[in-house]
């Protein structure tokens, strides 16, 4: 929907909460229900899951992060393979913050601002904010991104409960959510072949390290060689 | 088979384990990027090279993860068999090959895929 300049910053910030109640914030709330069963598969309490979500914020992040504990990782390599997940929410914080910037905006803004950045907050922003009025842009913000960490957090809580109690067909569906939906927005951000590239051979060698590379160094060593094979393979720049 | 999970580090361990360990081992390494970011946002050019070889790393670790989740799953998604993990999977890809903007159509078919199975399999 579109904003008035005249609006006060509640005004804006409803909009930017209905925007995300449109549809996004559901998505990434079914996507983080498997993150709550797997905090508790490995034991850890139901305030570790649900903090999870509102301070890592990044889905794939927080699924390595329990995955890697049930199967038994270094914590090092833990550490190596969230950090290389997260690695894109460097450029991704590059390209949105120009939209967000204001003049006299403090760092700590800045900071905050940038906690917000993930998959969903991010395309969606960047679709978004260039039709929002600049002054009122952090507020949309704010408000689109708050609501998607909310019904996030309360899909965690209740995953963290709801799977144990399911039928296996449904529980399974709901552990299944993660990689589906991963797959799904991969696909949407497709540029070029060598997005491509990067997502098959990524699904392709993870296996296979896996059975050859121990420690817990084979999604690294798998999204290393799959990620340098696909950069070689990208279209030069021609055409920009 | 069931895997030992990652122990405690000894001399950190106690009740405030797991929060610590969140913060150490997954807030900061998330964290981090979102922060240089901030400090080098007006120096570094979106679209030069190297970001170009992370963001590639970057996407080829996601699809790493979705495969392992699917050959290795958690839990109950152990129960149902791979050939039908895999179909799931496929039944999104394809629908999101045809249209990329459909989203929610390929999560939902690649689910009602998995979900469906599962009852015919299981019951």
């Amino acid at each position: 929907m579109s904003v008035s300049v005249e609006w006060s910053s509640w005004r804006v910030a409803l909009a930017g909460m209905r925007d995300a109640l449109s549809l996004p914030a559901w998505v990434v709330g079914f996507g983080l229900i498997g993150v709550g069963s797997l905090a508790r598969d490995v034991g850890y309490p139901v305030e570790v899951a649900v903090l999870s979500t509102m301070l890592v914020w990044a889905g794939p992040s927080q699924v390595i992060f329990f995955a890697s504990i049930a199967a038994g990782a270094a914590w090092s390599a833990i550490a190596i393979a969230v950090g290389f997940a997260s690695l894109r929410f460097l450029p991704m914080t590059v390209a949105i913050l120009p939209l967000l910037r204001r003049p006299g905006q403090s760092v700590w803004m800045q900071l905050l601002l940038a906690h917000y950045v993930a998959v969903t907050a991010w395309t969606e922003g960047l679709r978004r904010l260039p039709h929002v009025p600049p002054p009122q842009r952090v507020a949309y913000f704010l408000g689109f991104a708050n609501t998607c960490m909310a019904t996030s957090s309360i899909g965690t809580f209740l995953g963290y409960y709801l799977i144990g109690a399911l039928p296996i067909p449904f529980a399974a569906g709901l552990l299944c959510l993660t990689p589906i939906f991963f797959l799904a927005s991969l696909t949407a951000g497709l540029r070029h072949r060598g997005d491509a590239a990067a997502i098959m051979l990524g699904l392709v060698l993870a296996p296979i390290c896996d059975r050859f590379i121990g420690g817990g160094f084979d999604l690294i060593v798998a999204g290393l060689i799959a990620g340098t094979i696909a950069f070689a393979l990208r279209p030069k720049k021609a055409a920009p | 088979m069931t895997p030992v999970i990652t122990q405690p580090i000894a001399w950190l361990d106690g009740p405030l384990w797991p929060y610590l360990a969140l913060v150490l081992f997954a807030v900061l390494p998330t964290e981090i990027w979102r922060w240089l970011a901030v400090a080098f946002s007006r120096r570094i050019d979106p679209d030069s090279p190297a970001l170009e070889w992370v963001r590639a790393v970057a996407t080829a670790l996601l699809a790493g993860i979705v495969a392992k989740l699917i050959v290795s799953p958690p839990g109950a998604l152990a129960a149902v068999p791979l050939a039908l993990r895999v179909g799931a999977l496929v039944v999104t890809l394809a629908i999101m090959l045809f249209d990329r903007r459909r989203v929610l159509l390929a999560v939902l078919a690649g689910e009602a895929t998995l979900i469906g199975g599962a009852y015919w399999l299981l019951a």
